[in-house]
């Protein structure tokens, strides 16, 4: 028993090791993206009420006691900046899971229904040619400014992209045998979608996902600075910089860190997206080769 | 050719239906009545009620929208209600200041990204080379809301070099004119040249995979020709099209930077016209904008053929 395990260990630690290797990229982006999401999950427990009014300290400079400043009515910055995290990162999820789930739905049926596709690609493309920040704000006026109007009309915007991605990998698909197999053995449509096209669009969808989350938390932080998302006393990361905006010249650091970790946020998105590409796309993998050997 | 433009023509009209009927849709449920805001809260039931007729907002919402079906078919778009001018004319006051930020935009992110890859391609051993990618990847990361700011506070507020906002039209006073959309066209640029980079660059890695390099190759072609005269040109299909799709989207996607810089804009005017429930308005801004994204990408299309042999045969 003892010898299983002795060489069992060594062997697995070096399949992670090499893996670790090959991607750098990859590991150290999503270690980093788990790393924010936690602090930004936990500090809120320990530091002290983001909405907390202190008049005797307002528009202080960082400090060591206020590590981001304090902002107009004395609020410590540090405390929004993490509680906008959450706020931030889980609305960047929540837009991410409905515009993938929605997106890859249609692609799924429009990509299987050989003559219904035709006619939903021709409303997604008509969709596609409406001006997305447009469409955001007239939802939030409609419904009045809010979570729900921004992660519908966000939902909205990334849905045609995921849509034409999947369905181009459905097109591929539905020409495979096992799919007519499945048919011809008198298997329904949707069964078929579900059991045998659905699991092989899944990892393309999950690629979809993680670069769609880039988009949705770039957007959701234009909605928010232009106080069409979720709209203050509650922090987000897009709001923050709009607050900062009137002390722009004298406390430039009220602007610096939330957009600042939007941007990191959103490059570690990008790059472990573009790493989780060579996975189901062939032509990733050999752009990645072709890379490695210049 | 002329069969795919008739398709494409179709295609437009298709298009501008569906935009036109969900956004008239879209819009009669925002709550708030026009007439109200127009007339403020002094105004009498019979005065709001003349308006209303006016404005074709009585009626069930089917006869509203048969209604105003009717007009765009016979080329009336109907009049701002804020501004009460046509709608067309509101919106050719407002294009220009788009356009040029579009114009010029694209044109020098495109500019840059064909001088930036090209080094890289030919430098492959520079090591700065290498990063390209990822400073890419980086520059689509900024927020542009953020990166204006930042832009603000360097340049114009601890600098001085330009002003933090305004806008003046580029032939009547160039000088003012440059310095004030010099700070607006670098945050568009950095945003639209790391797009285009990362798109061209796989085009380019992708081209240098090709066989027929290994041919050239062993003819003796040196490794610049190589770059320069096949790979570059045989790369630049994906780099038109991303161009051309983010030209169209920038015609209506510049809010963000129209306000923090104050450009009086097609992206200003809409941003108004839904605070002010202005529904001509906001339907016939929407809609040129549909027509122009749809009209540059059949441009882009036409332009692959001109371009490319094998579109042109297919």
């Amino acid at each position: 028993m003892t010898d299983g395990v002795l060489v069992d260990r060594p062997a697995r630690a070096g399949r992670y090791r090499s893996f670790a290797r090959r991607n750098t990229a990859l590991v150290v982006a999503c270690g980093l993206l788990v790393a924010i999401t936690l602090v930004v999950a936990v500090l809120p427990l320990v530091l002290p009420d983001p909405n907390a009014p202190d008049p005797a300290r307002r528009l202080l400079p960082p400090s060591a006691e206020h590590p981001m400043g304090t902002d107009k009515y004395g609020r410590d910055l540090f405390a929004r900046w993490a509680s906008a995290g959450r706020v931030s990162i889980g609305m960047t999820l929540l837009i991410t899971l409905c515009a993938a789930g929605l997106g890859t739905f249609i692609g799924l049926v429009a990509g299987y229904f050989a003559r219904a596709g035709r006619v939903i690609m021709r409303v997604v493309d008509a969709w596609m040619a409406f001006p997305s920040i447009i469409l955001a704000i007239v939802f939030a006026v409609v419904m009045g400014p809010g979570m729900l109007s921004e992660l519908l009309a966000v939902t909205i915007i990334f849905t045609p992209y995921t849509a034409r991605v999947i369905r181009s990998r459905v097109l591929g698909l539905t020409t495979r045998t096992y799919v007519k197999a499945a048919r011809v053995s008198g298997m329904g449509p949707w069964k078929t979608l579900a059991v045998h096209v659905l699991p092989n669009t899944l990892p393309l969808a999950v690629v979809q996902c993680v670069l769609l989350s880039a988009g949705a938390m770039l957007i959701d932080g234009s909605l928010s600075f232009l106080g069409l998302g979720i709209s203050p006393p509650t922090a987000t990361w897009g709001n923050m910089v709009a607050d900062g905006r009137t002390y722009l010249q004298d406390h430039p650091t009220m602007v610096l860190f939330p957009g600042l970790t939007i941007a990191l946020f959103v490059f570690l998105l990008n790059v472990a997206g573009n790493a989780l590409r060579a996975f189901v796309d062939p032509r990733a993998r050999l752009l990645l080769a072709q890379r490695r050997r210049r | 050719m002329t069969a795919v433009v008739l398709r494409r023509l179709r295609d437009l009209v298709v298009v501008l239906f569906v935009v036109g009927t969900v956004l008239f849709f879209l819009l009669r449920s925002i709550p708030g009545d026009p007439a109200q805001v127009l007339l403020g809260t002094k105004a009498t039931p019979e005065q709001l009620d003349r308006l209303r007729r006016e404005l074709g907002l009585t009626g069930p919402l089917h006869e509203q929208y048969l209604h105003w079906l009717g007009n765009v078919l016979t080329g009336d778009f109907g009049t701002s209600i804020k501004y009460q001018l046509p709608v067309p004319q509101m919106i050719a006051d407002h294009v220009v200041p788009t356009l040029t930020l579009a114009v010029l935009g694209t044109a020098i992110s495109f500019l840059l990204t064909v001088l930036i890859v090209s080094w890289a391609a030919v430098s492959p051993h520079n090591p700065a080379a290498r990063f390209v990618g990822r400073a890419a990847q980086f520059g689509l990361a900024l927020p542009e809301f953020w990166l204006a700011l930042i832009a603000v506070y360097v340049f114009a507020l601890t600098l001085g070099w330009f002003p933090t906002s305004g806008y003046t039209p580029l032939f009547e006073d160039p000088a003012t004119a440059v310095a004030q959309l010099a700070l607006p066209l670098a945050v568009l640029v950095v945003g639209q040249t790391a797009f285009l980079t990362i798109t061209m660059e796989e085009s380019v890695l992708g081209e240098l995979s090709q066989l027929y390099l290994r041919t050239a190759r062993a003819k003796g072609v040196g490794e610049r020709r190589i770059v320069l005269r096949h790979v570059l040109p045989n790369s630049m299909l994906p780099v038109l099209t991303t161009a051309g799709l983010n030209f169209a989207s920038l015609i209506g996607g510049v809010v963000v930077i129209e306000s923090i810089f104050v450009i009086p804009g097609l992206g200003t005017m809409l941003l108004g016209a839904v605070y002010a429930r202005d529904f001509p308005l906001i339907q016939g801004g929407v809609m040129f904008i549909a027509i122009l994204f749809v009209v540059v990408n059949l441009l882009v299309d036409l332009a692959y053929a001109v371009i490319d042999p094998k579109v042109r045969v297919s």
